[in-house]
């Protein structure tokens, strides 16, 4: 039995005014309501069925901006935010876990992002879903998407954050899935939801142990209780670790972290708003988002926040080495964001909390406006993602050149972009806190994250035009309704890191999130060196700066920007050179097949073979034991009189002689 | 409205009798008014049966409801009825079913409707019975009550395999009751013998008290072990309940998943562990084996069939491992969970069987293979059943969820490993449900289907309205499982009292 005492219910403190609590409420019960309302309605509403769940997510976005306005600026809810019961949801025994919501820095920080990308993609969605006849479908599930997102930050205890867990995963599943009659489609979407299950197993693995051993599921208590429960010799340090491990299993299933990445460029499937929202800008966050939650568990367990550094630095150099080499646009984009959620949790596992969801900030605003961009690009050569059949974009779709360049800016990190003061910040902590390795292979990274964005702008927008002939004509700008939220992303992609990121490592959203990741500072105790711009933060800036700088000169020479033409015939020779470097990047190091090999077809194979064992040993014993009984009885023939009745009379009586002979031997 | 004075638990398990008696004697050229009859009949038992509900105390320890009339005095055999929240839940979920099947076989059973309706309603009086009988010697009578039906259900109105099926269910479940009868008897004569009176000898009130000799606790577990195991089914003795929904018409499918296969849960939890705790410790170690075992042995079979029902009652069988799992831990957070993965069980996969009877309909197949692209076709239809599978395979927020974490749970706090392990299940569930689902629901129309042109129809109506029911119910115990929880806390808590808490000596 688990060691602890309860405390009532009605002890659970609650914070807040009742607007701040009815617009919690308001911010899950409108997309709830848009989405119901959309998928009984929607199919007669035609062309018009985005008239309910736009309006329902931007009424979503005003709240969301008073609550972040309430909980960081004003900071009406203290340190510790605000938390609310709605009803108890699981009554068992001294198990019971609530419907309750909390919403503090860090849930406002998500807000922002989750709130604010959200509201764009479904405004943009108006012009680029316009001509599907399956829209309805699309808005229910962006609508539903958004309550199971927004659910997931607002839950103040684990089993309902995995609740939201599992829905974000099923919506991702519906979107990834839209077309369903493409089979690939399909495929990747029940890809995406069963690899995420290989995660969720830990993850729920994780929340039972915390059960046994904490004794509750409530975020604060279970953070209060700890430090007294460690002390005390009731938790020992390898529960903690395997506790944080089984959490980080279920994020590395979300955030797609090696081993478990291969279904994020498949999701790559559903149409471009939902990459850009669910792919790039939010849901895949989730990952990150709970272990910086869980960040009192992690601060005492440093041997698995060193895994958490290996598993996203690896995937960071992973998924950046496939991406140099994919002639798909999106692709290039969903490795992209696999590597940018390596350096997140790298970030997390050296210890630097802040700036791993700073860089979550930037990255969902960037990422977001380069998919969304990357979306127009499709759009207008109709459909073409293959970026060999692109090239001289930039003078016939403007607004969205001019968008896309700032968001690769951004992410390549040219100061001062966004990106620059959230992946710096990440680099430094990892070289000031000790983890050179994490360091060295983050500069590497960034290397290629230049080199493979100024390919990707190269080959789109600059270089010739190898458009297909027929379709070179009618190439068009999107519509305003898609263009103005890639202004708006624009916007925060320029400038986000510049408000928030200033002074560096004690900006603005370092003063948001200190409460939040107190625990963390205490247990890991690093104190704040004080910043040297003319001393090794200086160093650490230019060097970033300076491999960025490389890596968009070489894309440049070899890819093409504006005037200086692209030289085919050098990135021909190279790949030449290095072919099998090259052909092991294009085939994603082989992951795909090996899963097939594995679960597939050694899979199959074995489930094939109990079913065999099923029908003839099994239920083969069963048939035989009647085929002897059979025979017995033609044999015995004449007491037979043909009538299941009789048998049963029979194997009655005989067994009430054994029943009677027991007794009387037993006596 | 006092029900206190009447006897709302005779009128529960009686009134579909006598539903079946009226039909007897309408001509069988009426064909709509035995329809409506039985409907109306099994109606009004889910009215009777929802009666209980206020009454109820969930507070009170013991049983509720209880009546009592002498029987065959000379061996204390009585008539004695009651109920306690598991029984209600039970209840109530046979009744809702029983309806809602009875709807169902509207179109599908063409001959012999009559009988099917009578047979059907006899079926009823049984499993209701099982649920309520708090004597043994009534409790195997109700038991055995239930199989006749049964056997007719599959026997004449089945596939084309029907009578090897239907003999095997039959065999199978009977060598597992008589033994069971064998140890009711032995211990009402254990009983006497101790206290030299057949009074109260088979009245389980009495008898659970009692504290049989460790031998015969051990003897007598072995043998309601094996009518339970069967009827659950466990591995390895789940070999019928492929055969038998195979060939069953849907509505045999619907209450044989939904309902028969609780009577082995349910016997397990009223009879078997206040029965004979020490033997209960003994065999639980196996038990929990085999459950583990038929977790994720189910699940991988369940993965390559062909066939949809057989998928789907491969399915069973992992999900019913989860029921012996959670009841053999010992463990109150465990046994909750068993008994919600029992009642969720029953809506989710009685409902998964409608929506496969409603594809047979229109193909007179479940292959598959030659299934696909369902979704543009019949997209109400696709999105209910993608409901029930996602339900199926444990979405939280729906029914299946709760249930299963809790066993998890449980299983947790008994052995890490045996968790870890039981709960790869979520990864093969989303397997081979996505599969099927996918292979039949999305891609492009395949050519059997198109071939049937214009018969390719959504769901009826009347389809909605055996739907629809499961649909609330499987959302509602998923947002407010509390709604069942708060109903059997109490006789979890009695159970486990008796047996004596969490297993002992638990594996690492």
């Amino acid at each position: 039995m688990p060691f602890f005492t309860e405390a009532p219910a009605e002890a659970v403190a609650t914070t807040g005014s009742s607007l701040d609590q009815l617009l919690v409420i308001a911010l899950l019960a409108l997309p709830l309501a848009g989405f119901g309302l959309t998928a009984l309605v929607g199919r007669r509403l035609g062309a018009r069925a985005w008239i309910i769940a736009v309006p329902a997510i931007i009424v979503v976005w005003l709240a969301a901006l008073y609550l972040i306005y309430q909980t960081l600026i004003v900071g009406a809810f203290g340190d510790a935010g605000m938390h609310f019961r709605l009803y108890e949801w699981i009554p068992a025994g001294d198990f019971h876990v609530d419907v309750n919501f909390a919403v503090d820095a860090l849930t406002a920080v998500m807000l922002i992002v989750v709130t604010t990308v959200g509201m764009l993609v479904h405004v943009y969605s108006i012009g680029y879903m316009a001509h599907d006849p399956g829209r309805w479908r699309f808005f229910a599930y962006l609508n539903f998407f958004m309550f199971s997102m927004l659910l997931l930050v607002l839950a103040d205890n684990f089993l309902l954050l995995f609740v939201a867990w599992e829905l974000v995963g099923l919506s991702s599943y519906l979107l990834i899935g839209f077309w369903y009659r493409r089979r690939s489609a399909a495929l990747a979407a029940k890809k995406a939801f069963i690899v995420n299950r290989v995660g969720d197993l830990g993850f729920g693995l994780g929340i039972m142990a915390i059960w046994t051993t904490v004794g509750s599921l409530d975020f604060g208590e279970v953070f209060t209780r700890l430090p007294g429960q460690l002390e005390s010799g009731a938790i020992q340090p390898w529960m903690m670790i395997g506790i944080c491990l089984l959490l980080f299993a279920g994020a590395m299933g979300k955030s797609a972290q090696f081993p478990l990445h291969v279904w994020l460029p498949d999701a790559m499937e559903g149409p471009t708003p939902v990459s850009a929202l669910i792919h790039a800008a939010t849901m895949v966050n989730a990952g990150v988002y709970l272990v910086a939650r869980a960040n009192p568990l992690f601060a005492q367990a440093p041997e698995a926040l060193f895994i958490v550094a290996a598993v996203g630095i690896f995937t960071c150099i992973l998924a950046a080495s496939i991406a140099l080499t994919q002639k798909d646009i999106k692709r290039v984009l969903a490795y992209s964001t696999l590597s940018q959620l390596g350096y997140m949790f790298a970030a997390l596992g050296v210890g630097a909390f802040v700036p791993a969801i700073f860089h979550l900030v930037t990255h969902g605003f960037f990422k977001g406006l380069l998919f969304l961009g990357s979306g127009s690009v499709i759009h207008a050569v109709h459909d073409e993602q293959d970026m060999d059949r692109m090239g001289g974009l930039w003078r016939r779709i403007g607004i969205t050149h001019a968008t896309m360049l700032v968001g690769s800016l951004a992410i390549v990190g040219i100061p001062p972009l966004a990106g620059f003061f959230s992946k710096d910040e990440i680099l430094g902590e990892s070289f000031k806190l000790g983890f050179v390795w994490v360091w060295a292979i983050g500069i590497v990274v960034a290397l290629m994250t230049a080199f493979y964005m100024f390919r990707l702008m190269g080959k789109t927008f600059y270089g010739p035009s190898n458009v297909d002939p027929h379709t070179e004509p009618r190439i068009h700008e999107s519509p305003r309704s898609m263009t103005v939220p890639l202004i708006l992303l624009a916007v925060p992609s320029a400038l986000i890191g510049l408000a928030l990121g200033l002074p560096p490592e004690n900006g603005t959203i370092h003063h948001w999130l200190e409460p939040v990741f107190r625990p963390l500072d205490e247990a890991l105790h690093h104190g704040a060196a004080d910043y040297q711009i003319l001393g090794i933060d200086g160093f650490l800036l230019g060097a970033s700066v300076a491999v960025a700088a490389v890596g968009m000169i070489v894309a440049w020479r070899l890819f093409g920007f504006f005037r200086l033409g692209p030289r085919p015939a050098l990135v021909s020779s190279v790949t030449g050179r290095l072919r099998g470097p090259y052909v092991f990047s294009l085939r994603k190091w082989y992951f795909d097949e090996l899963n097939d090999l594995l679960f597939v077809r050694i899979g199959g194979v074995v489930a094939r073979g109990l079913w065999w064992f099923d029908v003839h040993v099994i239920d083969g014993a069963v048939n035989g034991v009647a085929s002897l009984t059979q025979g017995t009885g033609r044999g015995l023939r004449l007491v037979q009189t043909g009538r299941v009745q009789n048998y049963a009379l029979g194997i009655a009586a005989g067994l009430l002689v054994v029943a009677v002979g027991y007794l009387i031997v037993a006596r | 409205m006092d029900l206190t004075g009447l006897p709302l638990l005779t009128g529960v398990i009686f009134t579909p009798l006598i539903g079946a008696l009226l039909i007897a004697f309408v001509p069988r050229e009426r064909e709509a008014l035995t329809r409506w009859l039985a409907l109306g009949t099994a109606l009004v038992t889910f009215a009777i049966s929802l009666l209980l509900l206020p009454g109820f105390d969930p507070a009170a320890t013991g049983f509720q409801y209880v009546e009592t009339a002498d029987w065959i005095p000379a061996f204390g055999i009585q008539y004695k009825l009651g109920l306690d929240g598991i029984s209600l839940v039970l209840v109530v979920l046979t009744t809702t079913l029983s309806w809602i099947s009875i709807l169902a076989s509207f179109g599908p059973i063409k001959s012999r409707l009559k009988e099917f309706m009578i047979s059907f309603l006899i079926l009823e009086v049984g499993m209701i019975g099982v649920f309520l009988a708090l004597d043994l010697f009534l409790f195997y009578i109700f038991w055995e009550v239930v199989l006749v039906p049964m056997y007719l259900i599959i026997g004449i109105w089945g596939g084309a395999n029907r009578i090897y099926a239907t003999l095997k269910f039959v065999l199978y479940t009977l060598i597992g009751s008589l033994l069971m009868l064998v140890a009711i008897l032995a211990a009402a004569f254990s009983f006497q013998a101790a206290t030299g009176s057949w009074a109260g000898a088979f009245d389980f009130e009495q008898l659970r008290g009692f504290g049989f000799d460790p031998t015969l606790q051990f003897l007598a577990f072995g043998a309601f072990f094996l009518a339970f195991a069967i009827k659950v089914p466990m591995f390895p003795f789940h070999t019928w309940l492929p055969d038998a929904h195979v060939e069953a018409p849907t509505a045999g499918s619907v209450i044989l998943a939904g309902v028969l296969l609780k009577l082995g849960g349910y016997g397990f939890i009223r009879f078997c562990l206040p029965l004979f705790p020490q033997a209960a410790h003994e065999w639980a170690p196996l038990i929990i084996v085999l459950s583990l075992i038929a977790i994720i042995y189910g699940a991988i079979v369940a993965m390559v069939q062909p066939d949809l029902k057989k998928l789907v009652a491969y399915s069973s069988v992992s999900h019913m491992g989860f029921v012996t799992l959670g009841i053999f831990i010992f463990q109150p957070q465990g046994m909750q969970g068993a008994i919600l993965q029992m009642v969720n069980h029953g809506i989710i996969t009685g409902a998964l069987f409608l929506c496969v009877g409603v594809i047979y309909e229109r193909t007179h197949d479940r292959t598959i293979a030659k299934m696909g692209g369902l979704a543009a076709p019949t997209p109400v239809y696709a999105a209910i059943f993608g409901f029930f599978m996602l339900a199926s395979l444990g979405l939280p927020g729906l029914g299946g969820f709760v249930g299963e974490f809790l066993v998890f749970l449980g299983t947790f706090d008994y052995s890490p490993i045996a968790a870890a392990i039981a709960s790869i299940v979520v990864i093969l569930g989303a397997a081979y449900l996505m599969w099927m689902y996918q292979r039949v629901v999305f891609g492009e129309l395949s050519d059997f289907l198109k071939g049937l042109g214009h018969h390719l129809t959504d769901v009826t109506p009347q389809e909605l309205v055996t739907l629809t029911p499961l649909i609330a119910l499987t959302l509602a115990f998923g947002v407010a499982p509390g709604l069942i929880l708060d109903l059997i806390q109490m006789p979890v808590g009695e159970v486990l009292a008796r047996v004596g808490g969490p297993l002992t000596g638990a594996a690492p």
